[in-house]
């Protein structure tokens, strides 16, 4: 008998015993190992025993055994990459629970060279990198000889892996769990330059998890667990993210802002950073900055340069942070985890409210309505940027918003206040603009959609316009090839006309009027008018602070058709009031303009007046398509007591194709149109043709389109200026300069 | 002290005894005080204790004062009180001794009878002190005594009043010392030769479940005693691991004969089947044997002290022989079933064997084992473990070991951790302080928590 079969017969008699007498089967493996100490199958049979029946004491007790005596086993190893793979997940199932407390029953010096070996043992640098991780963790004075050596290689893999983002798996456990370790570990001196290179990939993980996109579709790794397959359901309103490589929990990182803060302040410790002990906060931060720029010139050399990181870094920091939560307020939906529906995208424009006041009080008020009348005046000229730069650089901007529908607003724009005042600081100097630009190059930030927008609301709130034009229209480039960005909400198309939006609003900032025009009468033809008739609410934001504004405020403006529609209205009369007021006669802008006018009425009612008095000075008005679209009874009524001999029997052209003015309009007309009114609305079916008997017919024509005009009186008021917008969108381009 | 004999006389028995017991309390500080060597009880005061306290009769005329039940039962309270009062172990020991030392005379009778009621009695009441000085008392006391005293507190507590097993239960948590020797006791009293001589199934049950609770139970006796020499050769052993051993060899043919008679009776008792406590009982005698190695090697004593004697294996081995035969003869178709019981023992036997010997607890060689064992019919293992392992171990999982050229003929020459050589290089070189598991829950890293 050889040993081997010796060895083959007692196992097996162990296998054939342990369903039903365990104790027995134990009995012969005990005999077995006595008899034959050396033999590897023995202790494996009595380690599967123990290791079946979950019996974490004597299974790790004979696992220890294994891993001395026979340390070359494939098996062993085997065994060992399950267990550190069920230390690796987060499964909580019982099997993976029983595992992971085996491996806590070993001794730690056996569970450090158990991990270190294993360490060798795998290929994947994902695997291998999460391993010595679980040693890192649990030997802190490990950390001194792989720390950073660990750190180095996964960010050498995620270089040559080409990942596409910062926040990739092998970035992801380099800042989250391997670098704490390192940096808060004093027993290792890391030079200044590589604790700042560390710094700033953690900084560019931590914006790119905070800031990145929802995710197109539920992604389930159906590999890693069964049980995963249970939450969809669970979760299926919050959206789910899982960073590719990793599992659904590993990819959750909490609290990022407070992380890199928490990275920050260890950074900045050991960099000796001047003040950095105790800020807990972004604000702390920005002051601390802020107080710091103004010894920067008087410092040299090393302590110059050391002062300089310091304050490129922190005000980079607190610069996109800021900036993130101003544009997760205004364009909620462009990030995962921002609740997109609770609020829509919001749009920064002109403050147009102000467009119903007299021509007179405007163009006394302010350096911008100075400018419009100069443009009025005719003299076109296209505006050098020494001119643009005057335009809104006086700082106090009001930005105007409607604080019921965005409860947020202080927060917003008290973001947004922050954001731009740490990115001109960080341009305050041209060596602190030269590192930031740095960063900014290595992060790619140039193709990142959600700083494009801070940035060019941040221009247009400087007043840069031309600037802002450009930096939209690289928008509008970077939006485009990105179909998988469609938001949820099916607001897309608003979202993505919210650019456009602004690039009218630009425009006509800039006194281009006919491309203010042009863009927003894109957008609006893509529009749905609210059926509703606007309300007149008190949250009607028009009115309340007239007299301390100036011209020059902006709105951030909700991405809705019912806010975008007013918007537009509102923009097109401002581009043809100043226009329309002039000593020369301009009809068909007068009559867009009284077109406009209808809307809010009557907040137009002066300047309505003011149009009747040009009429009655011109002695004469042609708009054809006065009975299209002016369907308010105050104005019909003035028009129809203008053709009176009260109104001055004035000359009225407003049917279409009408040859030439009327003269002696019949007296009664008004009297008949004052009893239609009071008779109310009647439905009149009666078509009238052009081939009538002129000035008889025309007379009889006028009247009868006066009472059917009455009779639309009551049509949604957006419908009609929507259409008026589509239909007359050509002529009123045309018309503007 | 003798002279106090006459203030005892006209007393009552009781107060007489009280009177006595003080006094032996008193001159027995005195005698531990003066540091006399060794201090001993003279034979005047032995005799006043037979006298006042056993009322063994001191001749022929004078006839014995007797005590009713009642006074007794007061007398065994005062007794109890008097060991739990006393602080000094010293004392109390000499004490203990002076009462119940088995003196070769006729008061022995009575003095085993007062011991039996008040080892009884102290199990009751959970006395600590008194069944400490029991365990001392097993220690020295001729086993046949030992035997008597373990059967009369099995009666009490299994046989007597049904229920009350689980206050026996108990002394293995108020004295492991105590527990230990009952089971050596026990296990000597119970050969499994006969019916009577089979131990009762709570008993069984209780015995197992404190050895899997606790294997070292087993070596606490062991662990405790100084091993001077001096042991009598007629007492008890130092461990119940024979005995345990026997019962689990023999038990699969000593049931089996149980079974055979219940039948031919006709009675159905619904007993549990004993068949998986004595698996469980094998695999804890196993696993107490995997103790040994490291304790021995503390004490000095590996290789040189064997805890399992030869002869009582080779009783064991013919007590078997006889048992097989007496199987063949009584199943004249020797069925399937007996056939297995048979190979069962076989099994155990040769397991028990192989692992004590691996382990330092039989002190033989392969060939005594033979001679032994030679009458016993074929069995694979055991034809395994007699041969010994094949030398040259090529084994096609692990590299071939060098061993050390007397290796094959020390007699535990396979057991890892002998440190007469080294059959597996990394492990007892880098370890020699850890035993190789010995598939005991619960049984912690004994490195862990100090290193």
């Amino acid at each position: 008998m050889s040993a081997q079969k010796d060895c083959e017969f007692l196992v097996k008699r162990a296998r054939e015993l342990v369903s039903d007498d365990p104790c027995a089967a134990k009995a012969w493996l005990i005999t077995a190992r006595t008899l034959y100490p050396a033999d590897f199958n023995i202790q494996y049979e009595m380690y599967i025993i123990e290791r079946n029946a979950e019996r974490t004491a004597s299974a790790g007790r004979l696992l220890y055994d294994m891993f001395i005596n026979f340390p070359d086993q494939p098996i062993v190893w085997r065994e060992i990459s399950v267990i550190t793979a069920a230390l690796r997940s987060d499964s909580q199932d019982k099997h993976a629970q029983f595992l992971r407390g085996l491996f806590e029953t070993l001794p730690g010096r056996v569970q450090c060279e158990m991990l270190l070996k294993a360490t060798e043992q795998c290929f994947n640098t994902l695997e291998k990198a999460e391993m010595l991780l679980l040693l890192l963790k649990r030997f802190p004075e490990s950390v001194v000889q792989h720390g950073v050596n660990l750190g180095e290689t996964l960010l050498e893999a995620e270089a040559s892996e080409n990942v596409e983002t910062p926040v990739n798996c092998f970035r992801k456990l380099f800042v989250c769990d391997v670098l704490p370790l390192v940096i808060n570990n004093m027993d290792m001196r890391l030079p200044a330059s590589l604790m700042q290179k560390y710094m700033l990939k953690a900084a560019e993980f931590y914006i790119g998890y905070v800031t990145r996109g929802p995710s197109a579709d539920v992604q389930i790794q159906g590999s890693q667990e069964g049980g995963s397959l249970k939450s969809p359901t669970v979760s299926r309103g919050s959206q789910r993210y899982v960073i590719d490589g990793l599992t659904e929990k590993s990819s959750v990182v909490a609290e990022p802002w407070e992380r890199l803060l928490d990275i920050l302040a260890v950074v900045g410790a050991r960099c000796e950073w001047q003040g950095e002990k105790g800020q807990r906060s972004y604000v702390d931060m920005m002051q601390r900055v802020k107080e710091l720029c103004r010894y920067l010139p008087g410092l040299e050399g090393d302590t110059r340069s050391r002062c300089c990181s310091q304050v490129v870094i922190c005000a980079a920091l607190v610069l996109f942070r800021s900036a993130f939560l101003y544009v997760s307020s205004v364009q909620p939906a462009l990030f995962q985890g921002v609740n997109a529906l609770s609020s829509g995208p919001w749009i920064l424009v002109e403050d147009l409210s102000l467009v119903y006041n007299d021509v007179e009080v405007e163009r006394g008020a302010t350096k911008h309505a100075h400018k419009k009348r100069k443009l009025a005046d005719g003299r076109e000229k296209a505006m050098s940027s020494d001119e643009e730069e005057g335009l809104g650089k006086g700082r106090g901007r009001h930005i105007l918003v409607n604080k019921t529908e965005m409860p947020s607003w202080s927060e917003t724009l008290e973001s947004f206040r922050t954001a731009r005042e740490s990115w001109d600081l960080l341009h305050s100097h041209d060596g602190l603009e030269t590192e930031f630009k740095k960063i900014c190059a290595s992060w790619k930030t140039d193709s990142w959609l959600w700083f494009r927008i801070f940035l060019s609301d941040m221009i247009i709130y400087q007043g840069q316009y031309r600037k802002a034009l450009s930096s939209l229209h690289q928008m509008a480039a970077v939006q485009q090839p990105q179909p998988g960005q469609q938001s949820p909400s099916g607001q897309g198309s608003l979202e993505h006309h919210r650019a456009f939006i602004q690039q009218a609003s630009c425009h006509y900032a800039l006194g281009e009027y006919r491309m203010a025009c042009e863009k927003l009468l894109d957008v609006v033809g893509g529009l749905m008018p609210p059926t509703q008739e606007p309300t007149k609410s008190p949250e009607d934001w028009g009115r309340v602070k007239t007299k301390t504004r100036k011209g020059n405020d902006l709105r951030l403006l909700p991405c809705t058709s019912k806010a975008v529609l007013p918007f537009c209205f509102q923009l097109m009369l401002a581009c043809f009031k100043l226009r329309t007021f002039t000593d020369s006669r301009d009809d068909l802008s007068l009559g867009h303009v009284v077109v406009l006018l209808q809307h809010d009425w009557p907040q137009g009612e002066i300047l309505f007046l003011k149009a009747v008095d040009k009429i009655c000075q011109q002695g004469g008005f042609q708009y054809e398509n006065f009975f299209n679209y002016v369907t308010n009874i105050d104005m019909l009524e003035e028009f129809a007591y203008l053709r009176t001999p009260e109104g001055g029997r004035i000359q009225l052209e407003l049917l279409p194709n009408q040859g030439m003015l009327i003269k002696n309009p019949s007296p009664a007309l008004g009297v008949e149109l004052n009893t239609l009114l009071l008779q109310g609305v009647q439905t009149m079916d009666r078509h009238h043709t052009v081939t009538r008997g002129i000035t008889k017919g025309v007379k009889e024509d006028f009247r009868l389109a006066m009472e059917r005009q009455v009779s639309r009186c009551g049509e949604n008021l957006f419908s009609v200026l929507h259409r008026f917008c589509i239909n007359e969108k050509i002529m009123i381009i045309q018309s503007l300069p | 002290m003798g002279d106090i004999r006459q203030s005892l006389l006209p007393r009552d028995v009781l107060s007489a005894a009280k009177e006595l017991l003080y006094h032996l309390d008193i001159y027995i500080c005195n005698l531990v005080q003066s540091g006399r060597q060794p201090p001993q009880v003279d034979s005047k005061t032995q005799e006043l204790v037979e006298e006042f306290i056993l009322h063994a009769p001191k001749d022929r005329n004078t006839p014995a004062r007797r005590m009713s039940a009642i006074q007794e039962l007061q007398l065994l309270e005062i007794m109890c009180s008097c060991f739990q009062e006393q602080s000094r172990d010293t004392v109390r020991q000499l004490m203990f001794s002076a009462l119940f030392s088995l003196q070769g005379n006729q008061a022995d009778e009575s003095r085993m009878a007062l011991l039996g009621k008040l080892v009884s009695m102290a199990i009751a009441f959970g006395r600590v002190p008194i069944l400490e000085c029991a365990a001392s008392w097993l220690q020295r006391t001729h086993r046949v005594y030992c035997v008597r005293l373990a059967q009369v507190l099995v009666d009490d507590y299994c046989s007597m009043v049904p229920g009350s097993g689980p206050t026996l239960q108990n002394i293995h948590s108020a004295s492991p010392r105590f527990c230990c020797q009952f089971i050596t006791a026990v296990t000597t009293l119970y050969d499994l030769t006969t019916e009577e001589l089979t131990p009762p199934l709570e008993l069984l049950q209780m015995i197992v479940s404190w050895i899997q609770d606790d294997p070292r139970l087993v070596l606490i006796n062991f662990l405790n005693t100084p091993l001077s020499g001096n042991q009598p050769i007629s007492s008890l052993d130092v461990t119940p691991l024979g005995g345990l051993m026997r019962w689990c060899v023999k038990a699969p043919l000593a049931y089996r004969r149980d079974k055979k008679q219940a039948l031919t009776n006709g009675t159905t008792e619904s007993e549990p089947e004993v068949g998986p406590l004595f698996s469980a009982l094998h695999l804890s005698v196993l696993q107490v044997l995997m103790l040994l190695p490291n304790i021995l090697n503390e004490k000095g004593l590996f290789g040189r002290l064997a805890l399992l004697q030869m002869e009582c294996l080779a009783s064991l081995s013919s007590d078997l022989s006889r048992l097989l035969d007496q199987a063949d003869k009584h199943t004249h178709a020797s069925s399937a079933d007996s056939r297995v019981l048979s190979q069962l023992a076989l099994e155990r036997l040769a397991q028990a064997l192989q692992v004590a010997m691996a382990n330092g607890a039989l002190l033989c060689s392969r060939e005594d084992l033979r001679t032994i064992c030679s009458r016993l019919p074929h069995n694979n293992l055991l034809q395994l473990v007699l041969s010994g392992p094949v030398m040259y171990y090529n084994n096609i999982h692990t590299p071939p070991l060098a061993f050390s050229p007397h290796a094959a003929h020390s007699p535990i020459a396979s057991h890892p951790t002998h440190p007469a050589h080294t059959p597996l290089p990394t492990h007892p070189s880098s370890h020699p302080q850890y035993p190789t598991q010995p598939f005991m829950t619960g049984m912690p890293f004994p490195f862990r928590p100090s290193h």
